[in-house]
């Protein structure tokens, strides 16, 4: 399917919003309309038309719609949320025990930020979303758990949680017949990278230290309080009202084929206007960078690293690449979070891909060998490229250990190092 | 029961049960995955990604630690490409691991390494990388030294922490690869480390180790390693001594075997430095002109012989007595109780039970028939509520406390009475904090509740309690009176916590009771018990596995003791002594005639004091007994031992009784001999001798043994302690089936009444030890205490234990291990009254009553109540019996340590 070429609407920033194809807005839609505080202006721009919809839905009805709908996680890992909700509403009836619902907003990938815009300007939204999706698979309680450095977020969700409440939208019994009734807390977080990842966040959400547990077992089965979970990034959660109000195959006639729907991609580093830009799944590095007003001071872009520290180096020929999970991965590199990091001829990769490796090394928990030793060496080797004589052979050898550390260690972290690193010897190798 | 399945590991077909932990199923079929995280006493953790494996025809690799066996599994643990991996992470280890080692440990990370070929750094190739990893001590616990450049962060310490032994000390802090182990906030001689030493013999490396003798320990040197039976509490941990040069130098739990699967608590772990102590008795003495004088052995023997023979002959055998020990084994125990019956010819023959337990055996055998706890120690973990009153079980049993805190972490109840706060009480679900001395009231109160909500059950009071519902009826008409508010008014325990307690003990589907010296320890001793056993009987929380009551014994042989015969009203086995075709039965077997055997009942221990205080008994063989300490109103004691004509003290070390004696014996440690002991849960269990006694000390039996000799008693002879044992096998019907071949690898428990029959775990699933076979309700109305606070003395002190001392300390003050943790006396007072008085922690006070005096340290706490104290007993220098009564219990004879009515001042 054609996609429409890259339409966007400015959200942060100082520029003029382009009014021409704000019906493609999912997330951001009304977010410099309103009030962020105001329960009424969420509600006068559509608000809770979803969840009164799914609400008079069977929950298997709404699973069913998410699922068609095709939506993809949007923390980063982009694993298909309706089965992740099947798995969860499988898992045991919902009459049959205690199921949570957890909204990850730990937003921790290094280059990410465009949780932090949905909270502040629109957090009804994404509580919505974790409404609908609390219904879908019996969840009666839920946490959003938030890094703790975003107060401006915390503020506004506070506030909008007190809404829920005081509108009857939580802790009220919601359907009589049903038995229905959610309840939601918000929870912070103490400033480590792995409270991200949903085991260890569940780790972190039971007051323990965050080291991630073994798989199996799996959070759909035993997540909180080895109850039945379902976590969601704020992004994921944003997009399900659309989907219960306009419908699957709306949702899917947006953006492409495998990953339909609108991405909020994070634009930083050397382009003149960096901000959040919400632009259907699939445009292109080029047309973003457009978007983003332009490489700064016109230098030519070096490379791009797209999806955080856990993300893929790609250079100035590849510019071209279709931004949704499959386009990144036909050329062997990840969407990640949505992270657009953008270095241009001044900068040194080398210098980016060490502060990549010595990040991973100060975030590893270190309760496994692989990541915990693995980290440290990467680290200790990304300082000797520099003074290499054989800068080529040294990468290669970089490469080798994090494939190991990836096929070893215990959970995505140590799965990550990889990432950048092969495809900073794919696609960076020969520029430095 | 699981399924019974099959998988395969390598094309080896292994039969199992689905849901097993897989690498558990490989290393039980001898498949040695290597691992470093993984133990089988912990939750796997996956951390050390070893025992990667490939599973049926799925690419990449998995944690074998992490999958349960799942029928028609095909394993891949050995291939080249999971070797490399493998190799490749123990490298990463190593590149961090310090593997300079001292000797003290077994290094798993060596043994691993050298098996891979990269020992040494030149046989590797990723870097070494210690200078990124800061140099980390902490020594500064009295028992053990942590060294972060050793440890591996293998978890393996926190779980033991948690999962085995429930006290969740150990944490770390700071991340990756500089994070290190911390106990409390960071220092671990202020943490809440107890020294039970469950992390170091878990630890795979040196990171952590055990400080004393870590200067003489050499794991190459050892000259052998005995598994024997602690000496301390009744829990009857299994330890396996490391012994070089006749010395021992390490004691560690053995895993995999009942009581403790390798728990131990830090008199267990760390107290055994005592068998080497300078201070042992060596050889005999003999008192002269107020002096002792060495003596050898035959001249101590006939000294002995002549002087008891002679008060025999002059006064008849009732003017003797003996003191057995509940710490000497039963073959010893059972010589001695021979000894008092035949060269004595009485039955005043007792031991520090009476003091004890006493009234819990009392109640017991009048209302069940057998005075034994009715269950086992793995039952305290699965019963699904626990009613533990007059029982500081964490500190006095600790490991089986641990059992206690796994169940209350899966969900069990658990419900605290006691007057003063203990540990059990931060995991209670209810703490009943009752006024002493009101524990028949505050039992009555709940079983009034029980009946009131219809919560007593019918069906086992009818089928198994004598009487039936009649019996009950009568009992429902006393506890009639004890309404919540009334009984609260008694007790000062809140109503609604009445309730609560009734409902949760009695609506449980399985309950069992621990029941110790706080309800034993009173005048009122037997019918608190009887109270506590009426409320089990009418809720049929009896009968049943993990059902029942528990008294967990405080000595690691008070119950063979009585098991083997030293009573003053019991036979072996607990026959009474006036069943007469018994003791014509126990006659033939000792070779003797049924006349010869006194038929008459004796005194039991404090009665025995009472008669040598008025001069009617005027010799005593006090064998590994401290009454100085131990009994009750010490200077009334003093006077008794006194006025004896002689007195014979035979023991390990100088005691405050051997000073009284006229003869004082060496005896052997518990290290010095083989035997057996009897532990809490009725089980059998071997003692094994591991060095030799110092200077001519003897083993206890063999003195006894001789001693009758000389006074022309034929006690029998015996080739070894088995042949003793094969002997109380015959003498004693609970213990007939049992004997040393049985018992070599794991003990058996009581009753046993022929060679194939496995042990008895749980007493009374068909019928009680009665008469009728059906238990027996006694109900009983409250007395006040016979001695109440009044104007001179305001404060009612109580009396107990603490975890790191044991008993009168003749043994534990000689380890300084223990002694480290805790030395001297104190007095516990709530801090209103303390604010009244104007005292404050560290004042030096005197604490005074008509009966003596004593001086000790002041401590604030709310741990008692307003108007209560409390003293540990264990300080000689402060001696708590000094202040307790002589006034006993009219059925068991014990004396009330809990309850003595003192005044207390600042000691100028």
């Amino acid at each position: 399917m054609r996609l429409k070429s890259g339409i966007a609407l400015i959200i942060s920033g100082p520029n003029p919003k382009t009014s021409a194809m704000q019906h493609t807005q999912i997330v951001l839609k009304n977010c410099d309309n309103i009030r962020p505080e105001s329960f009424l202006d969420y509600r006068e721009t559509g608000g809770m038309n979803a969840f009164k919809d799914a609400l008079s839905m069977d929950p298997e009805k709404v699973l069913k719609e998410i699922n068609r709908a095709g939506l993809r996680g949007r923390g980063g890992a982009g694993f298909p949320a309706g089965l992740k909700g099947k798995y969860t509403d499988e898992s045991i009836c919902r009459y049959c025990g205690q199921k949570y619902i957890i909204c990850n907003a730990d937003e921790g990938e290094p280059g990410t930020f465009k949780d932090r815009v949905i909270m502040e300007k629109n957090p009804h939204l994404f509580i919505e979303g974790m409404m609908i999706a609390a219904w879908a698979i019996g969840a009666t309680k839920g946490y959003i758990y938030i890094r703790a450095e975003y107060t401006q977020s915390i503020q506004r969700i506070e506030t909008a949680l007190d809404n829920f409440y005081s509108y009857g939208w939580l802790g009220e019994k919601l359907d009589k017949s049903k038995n229905f009734s959610l309840d939601i807390e918000l929870r912070l977080g103490a400033g480590s990278y792995l409270c991200g990842e949903e085991l260890t966040l569940i780790e972190s959400l039971e007051g323990k230290r965050g080291y991630p547990r073994i798989k199996p077992p799996f959070p759909a089965q035993h997540g909180l309080w080895l109850q039945p979970t379902l976590v969601h990034n704020v992004e994921t959660f944003a997009h399900m009202p659309y989907i219960i109000r306009w419908g699957a195959e709306s949702y899917r006639s947006i953006g492409t084929e495998k990953s339909p729907g609108t991405k909020i991609f994070s634009v930083s580093g050397d382009v003149n206007k960096p901000g959040n830009y919400e632009t259907e799944m699939g445009i292109s590095l080029r047309e973003l960078i457009d978007v983003a007003g332009g490489m700064k001071d016109d230098v030519p872009l070096k490379t791009a690293v797209i999806g955080g520290a856990a993300g893929s180096f790609i250079n100035s020929d590849q510019m071209d690449v279709s931004l949704c999970f499959d386009g990144m991965k036909k050329i062997d590199a990840v969407l990640g979070s949505g992270a657009v990091m953008i270095l241009n001829e001044t900068r040194d990769p080398v210098d980016f891909l060490a502060w990549i490796l010595e990040f991973f090394k100060h975030e590893s928990c270190g309760k496994c060998i692989p990541c915990r030793v693995g980290t440290a060496q990467l680290a200790l080797m990304a300082q000797e490229i520099a003074g290499a004589d054989d800068k080529s052979a040294l990468l290669d050898k970089m490469v080798a250990e994090a494939e190991y550390i990836a096929e070893n260690a215990l959970c995505p972290l140590g799965a990550s190092p990889i990432i950048p690193l092969s495809s900073f010897n794919n696609n960076v190798k020969h520029l430095i | 029961m699981a399924k019974r399945i099959n998988i395969s590991i390598d094309n080896k077909t292994i039969e199992t049960e689905a849901g097993e932990n897989l690498l558990q199923v490989a290393l039980d079929a001898g498949i040695d995955i290597p691992h470093l995280c993984y133990h089988k006493k912990l939750s796997p953790t996956g951390a050390c990604r070893m025992c990667s494996v490939k599973i049926d025809d799925q690419k990449g690799l998995v944690m074998a630690c992490t999958l349960k066996a799942e029928d028609g599994m095909k394993v891949t643990a050995f291939d080249d490409e999971i070797e490399t991996a493998r190799k490749h992470t123990l490298e990463y280890l190593l590149s961090e691991y310090n593997s300079k080692t001292d000797g003290t440990y077994h290094d798993e990370v060596m043994e691993l390494a050298r098996h891979y070929g990269i020992d040494t750094e030149e046989k590797r190739s990723i870097p070494n990388i210690h200078s990124m990893i800061e140099t980390r001590v902490d020594d500064s616990s009295p028992v053990l030294a942590y060294d972060a450049s050793k440890c591996i962060k293998c978890f393996r310490c926190i779980k033991a922490c948690d999962e085995v032994q429930g006290k969740n000390v150990l944490s770390y802090a700071d991340r990756g690869l500089t994070s290190y182990i911390v106990a409390g906030n960071g220092i671990w001689a202020d943490s809440e480390c107890d020294g039970c030493g469950e992390c170091v013999q878990l630890c795979p490396t040196g990171a952590l180790i055990e400080i004393p003798h870590r200067n003489e320990i050499n794991l190459n040197e050892i000259d052998k390693k005995i598994i024997t039976t602690c000496p301390y509490c009744g829990v009857g941990c299994q330890i396996e001594l490391s012994v070089n040069d006749n010395k021992i130098l390490r004691s560690d739990g053995v895993e995999g075997i009942l009581p403790n699967d390798g728990r131990l608590c830090v008199k267990g772990r760390f107290g055994y430095d005592f068998v080497d102590s300078d201070e042992r008795l060596t050889h005999p003495l003999i008192k002269e002109n107020g002096n002792f004088r060495k003596a050898s052995w035959d001249e101590a023997l006939n000294l002995i012989a002549e002087k008891f023979s002679g008060i025999k002959n002059a006064f008849g055998g009732d003017a003797l007595a003996g003191y057995a020990s509940a710490k000497c084994t039963n073959e010893d125990n059972y010589i001695f109780q021979k000894f008092v019956r035949m060269a004595f010819g009485t039955n005043n023959l007792d031991y520090c039970t009476r003091l004890c337990h006493a009234s819990t055996v009392t109640a017991m055998l009048k209302s069940i028939g057998d005075g034994a706890g009715s269950n086992s120690i793995e039952d305290f973990e699965t019963t699904d509520c626990l009613f533990v009153t007059g029982n500081n079980i964490i500190e006095t049993h600790p490991v089986t406390a641990t059992y206690v805190k796994a169940g209350a972490r899966k969900g069990q109840k658990i419900i605290v009475c006691d007057p003063k706060w203990t540990p059990l009480v931060k995991h209670a679900d209810l703490w009943l904090q009752q006024r002493l001395g009101t524990d028949v009231a505050l039992l009555n109160g709940i079983i009034r509740q029980i009946i009131k909500d219809n919560d007593y059950n019918k069906a086992f009071i009818e089928k198994r309690v004598d009487g039936g519902m009649k019996a009950f009826e009568e009992l429902k008409t006393l506890v009639e009176k004890y309404t919540p508010e009334y009984t609260e008014e008694i007790t000062r325990v809140p109503a609604e916590n009445i309730i609560q307690a009734a409902r949760m003990y009695a609506r449980a589907e399985t309950a069992m009771i621990a029941t110790g010296m706080g309800m034993s320890q009173q005048t009122s001793g037997t019918n608190n018990v009887f109270s506590l056993i009426n409320m089990m009987l009418i809720t049929g929380q009896i009968g049943r596995e993990r059902c029942g009551i528990d008294p967990p014994r405080g000595q690691n042989n008070v119950q063979g003791a009585t098991d083997v015969g030293v009573s003053p009203v019991v036979f072996p086995g607990y026959i009474p002594i006036d069943d007469e075709s018994n003791r014509k039965r126990i006659a033939s077997l000792w070779n003797t005639d049924f006349d010869a055997l006194p038929g008459e009942k004796g005194l039991t221990t404090v009665e025995i004091m009472h008669e040598a205080h008025n001069g009617k008994i005027k010799g005593m063989y006090i064998m590994g007994e401290n009454p100085m300490v131990t009994d009750p109103d010490l200077n009334h004691t003093a006077e008794a031992l006194e006025k004896l004509d002689f007195l014979v003290v035979q023991d390990i070390f100088h005691t405050e009784t051997t000073p009284y004696a006229d003869v004082i014996l060496p005896a052997a440690s518990f290290a010095e001999k083989d035997g057996t002991f009897v532990n809490s849960d009725r089980r059998v269990l071997r003692v094994r001798k591991a060095v030799e006694s110092p200077g001519e000390a003897r083993e206890d039996w063999k003195i006894t043994h001789e001693i009758a000799a000389r006074m022309g008693a034929d006690l029998g002879t015996y080739q070894s302690a088995s042949d003793i044992f094969d002997e109380i096998a015959q003498a004693a019907p609970i213990m007939k089936g049992i004997s040393y071949d049985r018992i070599e690898h794991q003990g058996i428990q009581w009753p046993c009444p022929d060679k194939n029959h496995p042990g008895t775990s749980t007493l009374f699933l068909d019928k009680f030890n009665t008469e009728s076979g059906k238990a027996k309700l006694n109900p009983v109305d409250h007395t006040e205490p016979s001695e109440q606070a009044d104007g001179d003395h305001p404060f009612i002190l109580n009396s107990g234990r603490i975890l790191y001392q044991y008993h009168s300390a003749t043994m534990s003050r000689k380890n300084g291990s223990l002694n480290a943790f805790a030395n001297e006396s104190y007095v516990l007072m709530n801090p209103v009254d303390a604010d009244n008085h104007k005292f404050r922690t560290g004042d030096k006070v005197i604490l005074k009553n008509k009966r003596g005096e004593l001086i000790t340290n002041l401590r604030v706490s709310g741990e008692v109540a307003i108007g209560e104290l409390f003293m540990p007993w264990h300080y000689s220098e402060s001696l708590v019996n000094k202040l307790t009564r002589a006034e006993l219990d009219p059925y068991s004879k014990i004396a009330p340590f809990k309850l003595s009515a003192v005044s207390i001042e600042k000691d100028a």
